[in-house]
C-alpha cells in the first residue's frame, strides 16, 4: 500500500513470517540501497556473554546458503556491491548498495546471511578474534571510549552495554553458545528490510518475498531502557584532550513533541551558527569539536552532548556547555527559530537525494517507532511547529539533570553538574 | 562491462557548463535535471604542499579564518547567513587544495554564491586570529588522540623525504603558536589568485545567473599568478617508528610509489589498490582481517599533482605487530609475482564503479569530484566518463604497474608502544 504524501511514496508489506518490507522509489537513480535490520544487539546479549551479538553479526557474513565465506563474498563483489553495516545496541545491520538492475541477483545473497547462514565451525574463531581485536583497539580511541562509558553510566542493564562486548564475555563465547543465541533472536519478527532507489515496487516485493518470505526463526523483544540516577564520573586515560559527555532523557521517538524538541536542539547545536558552537568555540576558543544531538532507542529518547578540550580548559568547557543547555528553557528568539526551521526543512529535502540515507532512515524509523515516515510527513510536522509553541514547550519542560562523564588525564576540579 | 549501465539513464540529461572570467577565475557547473538541491564551492589550488617551513599549517589555519569575517560580515554574520540559507556547508584542507562549499535549495543559490564569494576576500582580523589559534591548537590536540591519523602524518613526512607532499596539513603546535597574522596575510596574497580558484556548481541551477553573479561578485579581485613547485619525488623505503608508550596498539602506515593525478594509469592504480587492500574481499582483507589478526588492513591509491602513492594502514596488538606487518608487507610484495586474476580485477572494477555512481547521487556528493577533477585535469569528466575509464582498464594495466615493483620500495611507519626496531 503506498502511503503517499506531498509527492513522496513509501510502499510497505508484511510477509506471513512478520518480516517488514519497506521501499521508497527514487526512479531517477540507477542505484539502489538496501538495509536489512536484524533486531539483536548488545542490549539483548545473553547474560555473561557480552559481545555475542557482535560475533554473531560477523559470523553471519562468513558463508551462507550453498556458498562458503570466500565464495559468498566474491559473489557479492562480482556484482559490484558496496557493503556496510554493523552490530549495535538494539539491532545488527547488513546493508548493500548496488546498481538497481542487479536487484534479483544481489538481494538473495544479502538475505541468505540472515535466513541461511552457515555458521561454519572453522569461521567461529576468526570472527571472535576480530571482535577481540576491535575491543582492544578501543583503548586508542578516546572519543569512542567516552561514548561507551557515558551510556554505561546513563542507562541501566542491557541497553547500557557496549556493542564491543567485554573481554570476559568474548572469552566465554563458544560456537555452541552463539548458535544457541541465534536460535533465540535471529528471526524475521522485528526484522526490517528497507530499500530506496531505482527499481519498481512489484520487482522489489517479488524478489524480497522469494528471498525472505520463508525465513523462520525466533525473535526477542527489545527491553525498555531504564535510567540510572544522574551523576558524574571520570575515566582515567592518557590522552591529550579531556573528553566530555553529557546525557539526559528526551521525548521518545514517535512522540508528538519530537519535532518541537528537535527544533530546540537545532537552536542549541544544529549548525555553526548555533548557540553551542558560538559560545564554546567561536567566542571562547575552548574546543575544536562541540555539539549536542538527539538519539533514540526503541521507545526511549535522549540527548547527548559532547566536547573535547585540553585538560586545563575542561572545567570551563563543561560549565559553558551545561549553561547553554539550561538556558534553552528560557526560550529561543524568533530569528533563531526561523534559522532552525529553515535548516531542518532544507536537510529533509536533501536527505531525499541519497538512496542509502533514505534506506537507513526507513529502517530505523520502523525499528524505533513502528512506522516509516515519508519526507512529506516530516516536512509537514516541522512546518506545523510555531515559535510560541516551541517556547511554551521549553518553559514547561526544563531539561532534566544530566549524567556527566569525562575521560582524560585527570578528573575535573569540581563537581560542575551539582 | 555491465557497469556501463550504471549511468546510462541520466547520461543525456546532464549538462556541463564552463567559463573563465576576465580576472582568471574558472567557473564550472554540472546541471542535473533530477536534483532538488544545488551545491557550490570554491576549490583553491593551495594546501600544505605549498607552504614554506616557517608557516607550516597556515593553509588550514587560513581555511578557518575565512569563516571569521570579511569587510562586510563578522564571523557571527557568516555563520548566521549560512543558517538562514538552510545550508549544509563546510570546508577542508589537504596537501593539495583548500575547498569551501555549501548545498542549498536552488532558489537560495544566489545568496550562497554571494556569501562564499565574499568569504574568499577575508578580513583576517587580529582578534579573530588570536581566538581561532586556540581552536587550531585544540584540533591538533584532538588528532594527537587519534593515532590512526597521526601515523599518516609521521609516515608521510618520512616517505616523501623532503618532497612537499610530506608536509603536515595541521602543522605542529609550535609552528601554529609562532604564526603571525602578517605571515598568513602574505600567504593569502600569494596563493588566492583568481586563476588559482575554481568556482564549481552542481545540481539544479541557472547557468546564466551563475556566471552573472560570479562576474559581479569577483570582478574586483586582483589578477596575479600563483604557481606550484612540482619537484621530482625521491621517496624513502624501509621502516620507521615512533615510540608512544601510552598507546595500546601498534598503528602502521604504509607507502609505496604510485602515479600522478594526470597519469592515464591512475585508474589501474586505483583498481589495483582496491584488489589488494579494499576493506572487504581484498587480498589484505583475507590475509589479515578475515583471520582476526588485525581489525583493519587497507590500501588505497592517492593520485596527486605531479606524484602519487599507494597508502595503507594496519593496526595490531603489540605482541603480534611484527607478524602482522610482515604479512601485510608480504601480501603486497608477493602480488608482484603472483599475477592478478581477471576475476579479482573485475570485482574491484565493479565495486569502484558502484561507489562512483553512488557518490554522485547528491549534488554535494558530486561537487567534490567535479571540482577536483576539473582543477586537476583542466577538463570535464562526467561520472560516466570515469566509470567507463575504470571499466576499460585491463588486468594487463594492473600487471604493468606491478611489473615496476612498487612494493619492493614499501615504506612502513609504526606508531605505538614498541618503537624499538626488530
Amino acid at each position: 500500500m503506498p502511503a503517499a504524501s506531498s509527492g513522496d511514496t513509501i510502499f510497505e508489506h508484511r510477509f506471513d513470517n512478520s518480516l517488514w518490507l519497506l521501499f521508497e522509489p527514487m526512479p531517477w537513480l540507477p542505484t539502489l540501497s538496501a538495509t536489512l535490520l536484524l533486531p539483536f544487539g548488545s542490549a539483548t546479549d545473553p547474560d555473561g556473554l557480552d559481545g555475542s551479538g557482535t560475533v554473531l553479526h560477523d559470523w553471519l557474513q562468513r558463508g551462507a546458503g550453498s556458498l562458503d565465506s570466500r565464495a559468498h563474498s566474491d559473489a557479492l563483489e562480482a556484482l559490484g556491491v558496496r557493503r556496510g553495516g554493523g552490530a549495535g545496541r538494539e539491532a545488527a545491520t547488513l546493508s548493500a548498495s548496488f546498481l538497481a538492475e542487479e536487484l534479483a541477483a544481489v538481494l538473495p545473497l544479502v538475505a541468505s546471511m540472515a535466513c541461511a547462514p552457515r555458521l561454519d565451525e572453522s569461521e567461529f574463531a576468526p570472527a571472535r578474534e576480530l571482535a577481540q581485536e576491535e575491543l582492544a583497539s578501543l583503548a586508542d580511541m578516546p572519543a569512542q571510549r567516552l561514548l561507551d562509558a557515558l551510556l554505561r553510566r546513563f542507562l541501566d542493564g542491557g541497553p547500557g552495554r557496549s556493542p564491543y562486548g567485554s573481554r570476559d564475555g568474548l572469552a566465554r563465547l563458544t560456537p555452541a553458545s552463539v548458535r544457541a543465541d541465534a536460535e533465540h533472536r535471529l528471526g524475521p519478527a522485528g526484522a526490517v528490510l528497507a530499500l530506496a532507489g531505482g527499481g519498481t515496487w512489484d520487482e522489489v516485493r517479488d524478489v524480497a518475498g522469494r528471498a525472505l518470505g520463508d525465513w523462520r526463526g525466533a525473535s526477542l523483544a527489545l527491553p525498555e531502557p531504564t535510567l540510572r540516577p544522574p551523576g558524574q564520573e571520570h575515566v582515567a586515560a592518557e590522552s591529550a584532550q579531556t573528553q566530555i559527555g553529557v546525557a539526559f532523557p528526551a521525548p521518545p521517538p514517535g512522540d508528538a513533541d519530537v519535532y518541537t524538541y528537535d527544533l530546540a536542539l537545532h537552536v542549541l547545536s544544529g549548525s555553526m551558527g548555533a548557540r553551542l558552537f558560538t559560545e564554546v568555540r567561536e567566542k571562547r576558543g575552548l574546543v575544536y569539536s562541540v555539539g549536542a544531538s538527539y538519539r533514540a532507542l526503541h521507545g526511549f529518547g535522549y540527548t547527548m552532548g559532547y566536547a573535547g578540550t585540553t585538560p586545563e580548559r575542561a572545567d570551563e568547557t563543561l560549565r559553558v556547555l551545561l549553561a547553554e543547555i539550561r538556558r534553552l528553557s528560557e526560550g529561543v528568539e524568533a530569528d533563531e527559530f526561523e534559522r532552525a526551521r529553515t535548516g531542518t526543512l532544507s536537510s529533509v529535502v536533501m536527505q531525499g537525494e541519497s538512496s542509502s540515507a533514505r534506506a537507513s532512515r526507513l529502517a530505523s524509523d520502523a525499528l524505533l517507532q513502528g512506522r516509516a515516515r515519508t519526507l512529506g510527513e516530516i516536512r509537514g510536522a516541522v512546518e506545523a511547529v510555531d515559535l510560541e509553541q516551541l517556547n511554551a514547550y521549553l518553559a514547561a519542560h526544563p531539561f532534566p539533570p544530566a549524567t556527566v562523564v569525562t575521560l582524560g588525564p585527570r578528573p575535573l576540579s569540581q563537581d560542575v553538574a551539582a | 562491462m555491465r557497469a556501463r549501465g550504471a549511468t546510462r539513464r541520466s547520461r543525456a540529461e546532464l549538462r556541463f557548463d564552463h567559463t573563465v572570467l576576465p580576472n582568471g577565475l574558472t567557473v564550472i557547473g554540472e546541471y542535473n535535471p533530477h536534483a532538488v538541491s544545488v551545491a557550490a564551492g570554491y576549490f583553491v589550488r593551495t594546501g600544505a604542499r605549498d607552504e614554506a617551513g616557517d608557516v607550516a599549517g597556515v593553509s588550514h589555519f587560513l581555511e578557518h579564518m575565512m569563516f571569521k569575517g570579511t569587510d562586510r560580515r563578522s564571523a557571527a554574520d557568516i555563520n548566521r547567513s549560512f543558517d538562514e540559507l538552510g545550508a549544509q556547508y563546510n570546508a577542508f584542507t589537504s596537501e593539495e587544495r583548500t575547498v569551501y562549499y555549501g548545498a542549498v535549495l536552488p532558489e537560495r543559490l544566489p545568496q550562497l554564491l554571494d556569501l562564499l564569494s565574499d568569504m574568499m576576500r577575508p578580513a583576517l582580523r587580529q582578534e579573530d586570529f588570536d581566538v581561532e589559534k586556540n581552536v587550531i591548537l585544540e584540533e591538533i590536540a584532538m588528532y594527537e588522540d587519534r593515532p590512526h591519523f597521526r601515523v599518516f602524518e609521521l609516515g608521510g613526512r618520512c616517505f616523501w623525504n623532503g618532497h612537499p607532499l610530506g608536509h603536515s596539513v595541521l602543522g605542529g603546535a609550535a609552528s601554529i603558536r609562532d604564526l603571525k597574522r602578517a605571515q598568513m596575510l602574505t600567504y593569502f596574497e600569494h596563493r588566492y589568485a583568481p586563476s588559482n580558484l575554481t568556482l564549481t556548481v552542481a545540481g539544479d541551477y541557472d547557468w546564466q545567473a551563475v556566471t552573472a553573479d560570479a562576474s559581479r561578485l569577483t570582478g574586483s579581485w586582483r589578477s596575479f599568478e600563483a604557481g606550484r613547485e612540482l619537484p621530482e619525488p625521491q621517496p624513502a623505503a624501509g621502516d620507521g617508528h615512533t615510540e608512544d608508550a601510552a598507546l595500546s596498539r601498534v598503528h602502521a602506515a604504509a607507502f609505496a610509489p604510485g602515479v600522478a593525478a594526470t597519469d592515464d594509469r591512475r585508474y589501474a592504480a586505483a583498481i589495483l589498490a582496491n584488489a589488494l587492500g579494499d576493506d572487504s574481499g581484498s587480498r589484505l582483507f583475507w590475509a589479515l582481517v578475515d583471520k582476526g589478526l588485525a581489525d583493519s588492513a587497507s590500501l588505497g591509491h592517492e593520485a596527486s599533482d605531479g606524484a602519487g602513492a599507494f597508502v595503507g594502514y594496519v593496526s595490531a596488538a603489540p605482541d603480534r605487530a611484527a607478524q602482522v606487518i610482515d604479512i601485510y608487507r608480504q601480501v603486497l610484495v608477493h602480488s608482484q609475482d603472483n599475477a592478478l586474476e581477471p576475476e579479482e580485477w573485475q570485482r574491484s572494477q565493479r565495486k569502484l564503479a558502484t561507489g562512483l555512481t553512488l557518490r554522485a547521487e547528491t549534488p554535494l556528493g558530486r561537487l567534490v569530484s567535479l571540482g577536483v577533477g576539473h582543477q586537476t585535469l583542466g577538463r570535464y569528466q562526467s561520472v560516466q566518463d570515469v566509470v567507463r575509464a575504470v571499466m576499460e582498464s585491463t588486468v594487463e594495466d594492473g600487471r604493468a604497474l606491478l611489473a615496476e615493483r612498487p612494493f619492493d620500495r614499501l615504506y612502513v611507519h609504526r606508531l605505538g608502544p614498541d618503537g624499538t626496531p626488530e
